[in-house]
């Protein structure tokens, strides 16, 4: 009695310590590829931006900058290839204590394995980590500290630290666990296994979908490229003030906002044009010249935006098939350029997305005709409906839940346009005009470099995005019962 | 009683004298309004037609036509003293080549790998056996509905040391929840006995993906492959983003941008020195062209492609009809 009292509260403290050692093994494989995290950069001369895990595989990365201080001799080759050989080695030893977390998740056989690996591992990182100390000392020991500028890296500690609780944590569970019986073979349990084949994928999506969200934390601090974040350049909402307190940035938002919901709404407003374009092409009744049109009018989709401006440019330039055409007949003497000047730039843009876009849309709607009973078309003749009234009756109704979903999707993305084909038409005369939310925010934070404030409307770009969108799904789930997310 | 081959051949017979004979009847009935409206729709997806294939054909036959006539504007709808020195001529034009070179190999590296691992990840969310399956799965799509913005993104690349690399082209394109929803649903409607008869012969997981998942689900894996194909060869904007030191990775998409709008001056990008007889006149005229030519260049692989795409293409418009 007393005995399966005890024995399930030692189960969960052994499965506690293991718990601990797989998540910081996780993070310390996270911090692998971290540059900030890299306890390799022990010198100014180590580029800033690699990682532990870049300094380990490939020592030209490692060396890259510092080859002139390697042939003036302020710095030992052998140093760097000590330090190359230790971050090689902290691999490895990571790289144990991953495989060894892995293995935990088995039978017992495979946990006692996978704590041998682990402890093996932490040991070779904590002595690889240890190893990179003399190499520091030799930095600086140089006779041209000023070029050679030595560094102790904060990486140094956060990864002795966290190697050496690795170690000594599964040393315990080491330990303490109970043996394998003798003859019994490694295993795994079908849902473990499953989880640690998904494991790699699902840390792909959370370093490039869910990691991106700690850069919000710019918004909130003073900072220019190149610079690290500092606790003493902590400005709180001193961005999102700015934003509308600036007279030039809030003249620059209140234009953005106008161009990206004028075009969200021409965009909304002609969205029925896919539809229609769908039934009109259906009534065509040669089977080969419908398959003609839609082959043709997909093409455009399927070429980038950068093209359709080389198609512009081939039309409706100066020296384009317009004004050469134009002026062989003799109809004008000089030729204008159409791609240049802010008249028109809404609707031209219009123009250039149905041209590009329409096809391609009206896919889904002919598939959903294809898809219309075909017996209600029959019933309609019998009750002596014309082609228009077909049209209006059978086909129309039809199609309207899937153009519901279309218009939903729409309005929830009205703020995203997508920078590419305004950023390829804008040029001199049109930026006031042209320039979208998606175009700003490009234009703010890479070319001119101010990271905080174009982090603040991204940042309010995307929480209203997600807004709008379940908005959209709930109005959607009230209306017809069904979801589009 | 069961019909006899005559009187099944007879039947067929009179359903196809009716047919025609109604078919007939239409026309016969056309009305006045009918014609027109015939002629209206006919006309208009024939134009329509004409404004998405002319660009191609315009920009086409000015690339192989006489440059002089070109430059007077006298090509426009026959080409005229056909010749192919222009595409020659790309060979000098400084680092199409390595552009060239990196928007082939991300097309094809990154489209290998997100088809493997969208065709994997789509096998392992099907099973529910796995461990919090649900939530996994529900961490993966939903990143399709939010990001965190464009500038949090960038710099999440450059903190990683992704930027200047040409590991962000391809990279950050492996999982796409997209797919892998449109591979889950595919296989989902694979009989599941086909599996289980595997299992219950021993075959681990992979050796089930291997040997039954991965050649039954091919029909999808083609359709991802030519829609992700396309988005690696048409992409343009993680070029301009994440190369900006690092010109020798631009992909064709982006050289063609800065091309087209280096002004009017494309001579400097040659490096033969025997254009030493360009006047102000051949200068336009070779950048016009070698635009043109450039522009060709970039398109041809699409249009090689697009024949073989078409059948792919309602798979592939399926979004909005899926769900999570």
């Amino acid at each position: 009695m007393e005995e399966s009292l005890v024995k399930p509260q030692e189960t969960e403290k052994r499965d506690f310590l293991s718990i601990v050692t797989r998540v910081l093994t996780l993070i310390a494989v996270f911090l692998l590829f971290i540059p900030g995290a890299n306890p390799t950069k022990i010198s100014g001369l180590i580029s800033k931006n690699i990682s532990l895990f870049t300094a380990g595989v490939s020592y030209s990365s490692l060396i890259n900058g510092s080859e002139r201080a390697i042939r003036m001799e302020w710095v030992n080759k052998s140093t760097y290839q000590m330090l190359y050989a230790m971050a090689l080695l902290m691999l490895i030893g990571i790289a144990l204590i991953g495989a060894g977390a892995c293995m935990s998740l088995g039978n017992r056989k495979l946990k006692n394995m996978g704590s041998v690996f682990s402890v093996i591992g932490s040991a070779v990182a904590v002595a690889a980590n240890l190893g990179i100390y003399p190499c520091y000392q030799q930095f600086c020991a140089s006779e041209r500290l000023e070029k050679v500028e030595p560094s102790f890296p904060a990486g140094f500690y956060i990864f002795l630290v966290m190697d050496i609780i690795i170690l000594v944590l599964s040393l315990v569970v080491l330990i303490r666990q109970p043996k394998a019986e003798k003859g019994e073979k490694c295993a795994m349990e079908a849902k473990y296994r499953l989880f640690l084949m998904l494991l790699p994928f699902l840390m792909l999506a959370f370093v490039f979908c869910y990691l991106p969200l700690w850069g919000w934390r710019y918004a909130f601090f003073d900072y220019n490229s190149g610079e690290t974040l500092s606790m003493d350049k902590f400005v709180g909402f001193k961005w999102f003030t700015y934003l509308f307190q600036n007279a030039a940035t809030r003249r620059d938002i209140i234009q953005v906002m106008r161009n990206t919901l004028v075009m969200s709404g021409l965009n909304i407003a002609t969205s029925w044009v896919p539809m229609f374009f769908a039934i009109f092409l259906n009534e065509i009744r040669s089977k080969k010249f419908r398959r003609f049109v839609q082959t043709v009018t997909t093409i455009p989709n399927f070429i980038s935006w950068v093209l359709v401006y080389a198609i512009a440019l081939a039309i409706f330039s100066t020296d384009g098939f317009i004004n050469t055409f134009a002026m062989s007949m003799g109809w004008i003497t000089e030729g204008t350029n159409y791609l240049m000047g802010n008249s028109f730039t809404w609707l031209k843009m219009l123009a250039w997305g149905m041209w590009k876009g329409v096809g391609w849309s009206a896919i889904i709607y002919i598939a959903g005709i294809s898809g219309i009973d075909q017996q209600l078309y029959e019933a309609a003749i019998v009750d002596g409906a014309g082609r228009f009234q077909k049209m209006r009756y059978v086909t129309l109704p039809g199609l309207l839940p899937t153009y519901c979903v279309m218009l939903l999707m729409a309005v929830a993305g009205i703020l995203s346009n997508g920078m590419d084909q305004y950023l390829v038409f804008s040029n001199a005369t049109n930026s006031s005009t042209i320039r979208v939310l998606d175009l700003y925010v490009y234009q703010l934070g890479i070319v001119s470099g101010s990271i905080p404030l174009s982090t603040v409307v991204s940042m309010a770009k995307s929480i209203i995005s997600v807004i709008l969108l379940f908005s959209a799904n709930g109005i959607s789930k009230a209306i017809r019962g069904e979801s589009i997310v | 009683m069961a019909m006899t081959e005559q009187e099944k051949l007879d039947a067929k017979a009179e359903k196809l004298y009716y047919k025609k004979q109604a078919h007939q009847k239409k026309k016969i009935k056309m009305k006045p309004g009918d014609v027109l409206f015939e002629i209206v729709d006919h006309l208009f997806f024939l134009v329509f037609s004409f404004t998405c294939i002319f660009p191609f054909y315009y920009i086409f036959i000015n690339t192989i036509s006489d440059n002089t006539l070109v430059q007077k504007g006298l090509i426009n709808f026959i080409p005229r003293g056909i010749n192919i020195s222009n595409y020659l001529a790309l060979r000098n034009v400084n680092e199409l080549g390595t552009a060239f070179i990196v928007s082939v190999s991300r097309t094809v590296i990154g489209t290998t790998l997100m088809v493997m691992a969208s065709a994997l990840v789509g096998y392992l969310v099907t099973k529910d056996e796995m461990w919090h399956r649900k939530f996994w799965y529900r961490a993966l799509v939903i990143t399709m509905y939010f990001n965190a913005g464009t500038i949090p993104i960038y710099m999440n690349m450059v903190m990683l040391g992704l930027t200047n690399n040409f590991l962000v082209y391809i990279i950050p394109a492996i999982v796409q929840p997209y797919n892998i929803i449109l591979v889950k649903t595919y296989i989902e409607s694979i009989p599941s006995e086909l599996e289980e008869s595997a299992f219950i012969d021993g075959a681990s997981f992979m050796k089930v993906f291997r040997t039954i998942i991965w050649p039954l689900s091919r029909p999808i894996l083609a359709t991802i492959a030519i829609f992700g194909a396309v988005g690696h060869w048409n992409s343009f904007t993680d070029s301009l983003m994440y190369m900006q030191n690092a010109p020798e990775l631009f992909t064709l998409q982006h050289r063609l941008y800065t091309y087209l709008n280096t002004a009017s001056n494309l001579q400097s990008l040659m490096n033969t020195s025997g254009t030493a007889a360009a006047s102000a006149m051949a200068t336009v005229l070779n950048s016009k062209v070698i635009k043109y030519t450039i522009s060709m260049v970039t398109i041809i692989p699409i249009l090689i492609v697009y024949p073989f795409m078409q059948r792919y293409f309602e798979e592939g418009i399926m979004l909005g009809a899926v769900k999570g």
